[in-house]
């Protein structure tokens, strides 16, 4: 077929808003912005460990003490708690667990790991602060 | 019965004449059971012959009518228009797919894409007719049947923005497909296809943004699929690690 000419071709490519698109999109740029806050906060608290590791366990306190760190901990825990309960939710999505003939919903998952989550949290806070 | 008027706005591009795209919009007088694709049927038959679009069952079942209806992925014929009452509907061609004319898509792609992931049953020897069929109970069937639902549609590639970036994506379609026959008790095919869904631009692309599932017409949930699929690609690669001969 030679007269079957190419046209140049024409396709809507992903634009830099596209995330603004719908309710879903922005949702999921949230839950990977939030991971930021996650990442941020581990640098400090590992910052924080090494000098308990270098120093004393005051020091690391102390550290942790100061306003700064006390409002982005705050800040960050927020975002924390929403980025974690996205994936405990996409957990109870992905691998839904059998029991008897029915099978556990997503939010089941949601609300046992949040449990979970709060117990350990409370036995690392007794462990390293309370003690 | 009384009829209201509809306001449609199409996507016209033919190639030949247009250097781009533009909205052609149209009045369609319609009955509460009418859906867009009976407007684009009914400005085609009445008003403009050379609109362009594909469509075949008007029932949700040949996957052939989808776009981009006031900007999500759907099928037309499953689109009623009294949900748009007292708006403009905009019809757009799916994104991320090359455009042929108006509202056609170029498929090759994803055409490319399901065959590559061998969409039959493999065996590793096939037995003769007359020894009877591969038997398969309820239970083997609950395992994958949710996945079998598939009409093709690519309104789930539309949908993706991983797609939309990289086109190499396998995508959410192939991918569920692929994980249907690697979960059919009869197929024996994993080791042809483990390669094809955990290769680059496989299922770890993937990182749920989860729209695919909520576009498709059919209860498909490709994402689910993709991660199940991550799933058994991670348990294989650590059996394999742990009990290098045999363990499978
Ligand atoms: S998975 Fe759903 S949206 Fe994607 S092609 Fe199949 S039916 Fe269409
Ligand atoms: S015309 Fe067949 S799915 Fe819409």
């Amino acid at each position: 077929m030679e007269d079957n000419k190419r046209y140049p071709e024409l396709r809507r490519r992903l634009s830099p808003g596209w995330w603004t698109a719908n309710r879903h999109y922005t949702m999921y740029m949230v839950r990977e912005w939030t991971s930021l806050f996650v990442a941020l906060y581990s640098l400090i608290f590992i910052y924080g460990l090494s000098l308990w590791a270098m120093g004393s366990r005051a020091d690391f306190l102390n550290f942790l003490k100061n306003p700064a760190i006390v409002g982005f901990s705050l800040i960050a825990l927020v975002f924390t708690m929403y980025h974690a309960a996205t994936w405990f939710y996409l957990l109870g999505a992905v691998a839904p667990v059998k029991i008897g003939r029915s099978r556990t919903k997503p939010w089941q998952a949601l609300v046992l790991n949040l449990i979970l989550l709060v117990i350990i949290s409370y036995l690392a806070i007794w462990l390293l602060v309370l003690r | 019965m009384s009829q209201d008027i509809a306001t449609i706005r199409v996507t016209r591009y033919r190639p030949e004449k247009d250097a781009k795209p533009f909205f052609q919009e149209y009045k369609v007088p319609y009955r509460h059971d009418m859906v867009v694709l009976d407007a684009l049927n009914y400005i085609k038959a009445e008003i403009d012959g050379s609109l362009t679009y594909r469509w075949s069952c008007r029932m949700g079942v040949c996957g052939s009518c989808g776009a981009n209806i006031d900007g999500e992925p759907k099928l037309t014929c499953a689109s009623f228009l009294h949900e748009f009452k007292g708006r403009t509907i905009t019809v757009e061609p799916m994104t991320h797919f090359p455009v042929i004319k108006d509202l056609v898509v170029d498929m090759q792609d994803f055409m490319e894409k399901l065959v590559k992931i061998k969409p039959w049953i493999i065996r590793e020897k096939e037995t003769p007719p007359e020894q009877g069929e591969y038997k398969q109970s309820a239970k083997e069937l609950e395992r994958y049947s949710q996945f079998s639902s598939c009409i093709n549609c690519m309104l789930c590639y539309a949908a993706c923005p991983i797609y939309g970036l990289n086109e190499k994506f396998l995508g959410p379609a192939a991918t569920a497909l692929a994980y249907r026959y690697i979960e059919d008790s009869r197929d024996q095919g994993k080791e042809v296809r483990f390669p094809i869904v955990h290769e680059m631009e496989g299922a770890w692309e993937c990182t749920l943004v989860g729209e695919c599932s909520v576009v498709c017409p059919k209860g498909v949930d490709p994402m689910l699929a993709i991660q199940k699929t991550k799933i058994l690609g991670a348990t294989n690669a650590i059996k394999s690690l742990l009990m290098p001969r045999g363990g499978r």
